[in-house]
């Protein structure tokens, strides 16, 4: 059987998506009689792009120069392209403060003009190049990453998940957090398959795994409200990982000590 | 004619670069270069409600995300004076426990045994040393499962919520950890063989004076001891541990006043244990043999992660012994009343001291977030290290210093994203 020549990418993130490809150990052999991971920096001494990838997982958002190089680099050399987890789908939780211009944030925390390396804005991959598929969460399911795999042997991609983490909550038979317990869950927004991982053990969901398709902010806004949340906070925890609560222009204050 | 060259670092967490430069095709110097994308994470948490601290931080670094995320837990609960209760302090320890487990086997079987066995990286290891592959695998796999069992999940752990735990652990997913720990036990005991000093092939390096946590549970609390005896408290932190931007690197570099240039991680907190904790029965030294006990020196870094791999699976086994001995009890998180406040937390990540500093107003908004990360703080050793190895190997070709600068960078298992944050 063909081994899959795969390319594995991390732009600026935490590394977390990788990570849980590395923490699938009983699959681990599995996936290396299938896949052949021809560049995977993180894992492994190879540094040279060589040759054409059936597949090129990325992490990470895009927020440098050098990432911008890679990321081209790769769309070029593969055939599919797959952005790896929220910050590569979305921009993830690095992105929530992209009102602000990045010298002032960088000044907060470096104290000069300059941004070191020359970063700019977390931005999602999708913005820069041409994206095939999504591989959603933060950090991903496990499942999520092997049906990728398991897809790219046999040539077709995965269906993502249609429904709402709420549908895997009912299926459990949990109690729901916003409804009975007064708590700011986002369920009702986020698109599941995460077997709602946080409620069932009886913390909210944040959003990781983005938006659910067919999603309607007007009405979780004022369900959230009714429940006694301020738009503020609403917007501070749904910003995490949702582009649509996060505010044009919101006042912060600067960190001198006094 | 100098010339410049650098290198991408690889089976490392993050992007960095050695940069070697020649001088008429000689290696005469070296530089380790940070160039991680900074993300600002500090100046995204001003402005920002209490209640998102922890959950943001945690994102700052996945091997480390346990540990960032029960430091800004203390911290924030420290600062509106809320005390957890024991079986969330206990699940808290253990899930670090846990996340030093899975980062140290990560390290030590993944990222460095290439180097031990001269191949690129585990999937060739899976075809020329696949037991020991495995074996590596099952103790991470081990690691994993306890962050799974107490925080819900290896990466970003949620249930480790601000005022104590989502919900319990059940009984019997304890009962299994016990099992699993008790074998994964037996298959760390030849880690120390492994990875003993000699066994990496380099010559004479530097060493350095050190520091850790010095607090009850061992990996966290509020004083920080020094090599030289001397105590530091967290909340003066600013008195003893400086940071600045350094042109050319992502991360701000630390430096610890007049008193020269010192090391965190395992190494550090062993020598820390020993030399505080005098009163109890000698340990057995024989590894330090080699560095007096003032200092200790990059060659021994993966030899006393290896020990320290051995006694966190003690640790988690003990503690998950005691968890069932007393019981598991379905608790509420406390709710949290904030008010002005300014705290620092310090506690050991797997790669050493971790400091965490927030002030918050009256409303628990936080005003100002300071993190340094322990790669931070080692970022000036690696340095020097580099320097004087590269002196060491004078008159070796230019692949094999490369190969032994990357070697050495790793012995201090940097984590850039951390060090950039
Ligand atoms: S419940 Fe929500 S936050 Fe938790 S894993 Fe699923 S999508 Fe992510």
């Amino acid at each position: 059987m063909k081994r899959e020549r795969v390319a594995i990418a991390g732009l600026t993130g935490c590394s977390g998506c990788q990570l849980t490809l590395l923490d699938c150990e009983d699959e681990l052999p599995l996936l290396l009689k299938n896949a052949d991971f021809d560049y995977f920096p993180m894992a492994s001494s190879g540094i040279a792009l060589k040759g054409e990838y059936d597949a090129a997982l990325v992490e990470g958002c895009l927020s440098t120069q050098e990432g911008l190089k890679l990321l081209r680099n790769l769309r070029e050399k593969s055939r599919l392209l797959v952005a790896f987890g929220a910050c590569a789908v979305s921009g993830g939780v690095t992105a929530i403060r992209n009102d602000v211009p990045r010298e002032e944030l960088s000044r907060i925390v470096y104290g000069g003009d300059a941004v070191p390396g020359g970063g700019f804005e977390p931005a999602p991959l999708a913005s820069a190049v041409k994206v095939d598929f999504d591989i959603t969460g933060c950090p991903p399911e496990k499942a999520d990453i092997l049906e990728f795999f398991a897809g790219l042997s046999a040539g077709v991609l995965p269906i993502p998940a249609r429904t709402f983490v709420c549908a895997d909550c009912r299926a459990r038979e949990n109690i729901c957090l916003l409804a009975e317990k007064g708590e700011l869950c986002l369920g009702v927004l986020t698109r599941g398959g995460c077997n709602a991982r946080c409620p069932s053990m009886n913390v909210p969901c944040e959003g990781c795994r983005g938006v659910a398709e067919e999603t309607n902010f007007a009405e979780a806004m004022a369900i959230f409200s009714a429940n006694g949340f301020s738009a503020d906070r609403i917007s501070e925890k749904g910003g995490r990982f949702f582009r649509e609560f996060l505010h044009e222009k919101k006042e912060y204050q600067k960190t001198d000590p006094d | 004619m100098k010339k410049k060259s650098i290198r991408k670092l690889t089976r490392i967490e993050g992007d960095g670069q050695v940069e070697l430069i020649r001088e008429n095709g000689i290696v005469t110097d070296a530089r380790f270069v940070i160039s991680e994308g900074v993300r600002l994470f500090e100046a995204l948490l001003a402005g920002r409600s209490f209640h998102e601290v922890p959950d943001m931080v945690c994102r700052i670094c996945s091997i480390c995300s346990t540990v960032h995320k029960v430091a800004a837990l203390e911290a924030v609960e420290e600062a509106f004076g809320c005390m957890v209760s024991r079986q969330s302090a206990i699940l808290r320890e253990l899930a670090v426990n846990g996340g030093v487990i899975e980062s140290h086997a990560l390290h030590l079987y993944f990222l460095a045994l290439p180097d031990y066995l001269g191949v690129a990286g585990f999937q060739e290891m899976a075809t020329t040393a696949p037991e020991l592959l495995q074996r590596g695998a099952r103790i991470k796999k081990c690691g994993n499962l306890i962050q799974e069992i107490a925080g819900g999940r290896a990466v970003h752990p949620f249930n480790l919520v601000i005022g104590g735990t989502g919900s319990s652990p059940r009984k019997d997913s304890l009962l299994s950890l016990e099992d699993e720990l008790e074998s994964v036990i037996e298959d760390a005991t030849s880690a120390p063989e492994i990875f003993q000093a000699g066994n990496d092939r380099f010559p004479e390096l530097p060493v350095f004076p050190f520091f850790a946590v010095k607090g009850e549970s061992r990996l966290s609390g509020d004083t920080v001891g020094l090599s030289t005896g001397e105590l530091m408290t967290a909340a003066s932190f600013r008195s003893w541990l400086g940071e600045s931007a350094q042109e050319g690197s992502c991360a701000k570099v630390c430096n610890f006043g007049n008193s020269g240039i010192f090391v965190t991680g395992p190494s550090a907190r062993r020598g820390i244990e020993n030399m505080l904790d005098e009163t109890s029965s000698p340990r057995d030294l024989s590894d330090d043999r080699k560095s007096p006990r003032q200092t200790v020196s990059p060659y021994l870094f993966n030899l006393h992660r290896a020990i320290e791999l051995q006694q966190s699976l003690d640790r988690a086994l003990m503690l998950v012994r005691l968890l069932l001995e007393e019981g598991i009890h379905e608790e509420k998180a406390l709710r949290l009343a904030p008010r002005k406040s300014e705290v620092t937390k310090v506690i050991e990540a797997p790669r050493g001291t971790l400091l965490h500093h927030y002030e918050f107003d009256r409303d628990g908004v936080c005003i100002c977030a300071d993190i340094t990360t322990p790669t931070a703080m080692n970022q000036a050793a690696v340095g020097i290290s580099l320097r004087k190895l590269v002196q060491g190997m004078a008159g070796a070709g230019y692949g094999e210093i490369r190969s032994g600068c990357e070697r050495l960078v790793r012995c201090f298992d940097p984590c850039l994203s951390c060090a950039v944050h």
